[in-house]
């Protein structure tokens, strides 16, 4: 994966450059904001996934979940919680699945 | 529209319309931040508009607090150096910080009534921001502010008055 390379690949590096920035400044950062930027990590993987036909409509479904809670870390904390909480069981839900 | 129309349509907005805002909207946006107060009338600001698409994705790249497309930024920066000289520590540390909010929410209030959207935002990296725009030692980003057309209207988080307003002295809480 290149910065110089193709659309998918210059998507992931900025992806990578996204959690770095993150991991540094989560340093000083308020807490929540911890939660909020792996949740938010895993939307924007879904979506360059998603461009690649690599996604499932499972994870389509998990991508839209959270672009419609994600905010709520500034609206409305134990609704982000809930949120999660949901979320974790949905994936739990999927592995099962898998057998 | 009055002044307080204009306050309470302001929203952050994190989803902008595929559409270029023009040299002439950002030189007012940014006169509108040089109308703000500063402490000491020390107007040590330095405001950098961006609109290269390739300079803003690298610049969303080290800021996590950034979201959606932004047809412009305008990063508010200080001068700490001149701060200093004219306001000593507190002028550097403290005034400055608070002289570069000002213009800020003067910035975001001028685009609201424009119809722009914007979003203030300080989760960034500043080191990284700095080689970006090839900024000299002295001066320091304190906010960047993502402008475009607004993709979405979110609803305004409520808010909180009769809390929070007191005539005279405090009696809320202890």
């Amino acid at each position: 994966v290149e910065n110089k390379g193709t659309a998918t690949e210059k998507e992931i590096f900025n992806l990578i450059c996204y959690m770095i920035t993150s991991a540094r400044n989560l340093v000083e950062e308020t807490k929540m904001y911890g939660p909020f930027r792996l949740i938010d990590a895993s939307s924007r993987l879904i979506e360059i996934l998603e461009k690649e036909d690599l996604s499932s409509s499972f994870l389509d479904k998990v991508r839209d979940s959270i672009e419609n809670n994600k905010y709520k870390v500034v609206t409305d904390k134990d609704g982000f919680i809930r949120f999660l909480d949901d979320l974790v069981l949905m994936m739990v839900e999927e592995l099962e699945k898998g057998g | 529209m009055s002044i307080m129309d204009i306050i309470k349509k302001r929203r952050s907005i994190r989803s902008f319309e595929e559409r270029e805002v023009d040299d002439e909207v950002l030189t007012k946006l940014i006169e509108a931040g040089v109308w703000a107060p500063s402490g000491g009338n020390a107007q040590t600001w330095v405001f950098i508009a961006v609109k290269d698409p390739q300079r803003i994705e690298r610049i969303k790249a080290i800021s996590p607090g950034m979201f959606g497309t932004p047809a412009a930024l305008i990063v508010v920066c200080q001068d700490k150096k001149a701060a200093y000289e004219k306001g000593g520590e507190l002028g550097r540390d403290t005034v400055s910080v608070m002289d570069a909010a000002m213009a800020t929410q003067n910035i975001l209030l001028e685009a609201t009534a424009r119809g722009l959207g914007s979003c203030p935002i300080l989760s960034f990296h500043k080191g990284g921001l700095k080689r970006l725009l090839k900024l000299p030692e002295h001066i320091v980003p304190e906010l960047i502010i993502s402008l475009g057309y607004p993709a979405e209207a979110p609803k305004p988080p409520e808010r909180k008055f009769a809390e929070v307003y007191f005539l005279e002295e405090y009696s809320g809480g202890k």
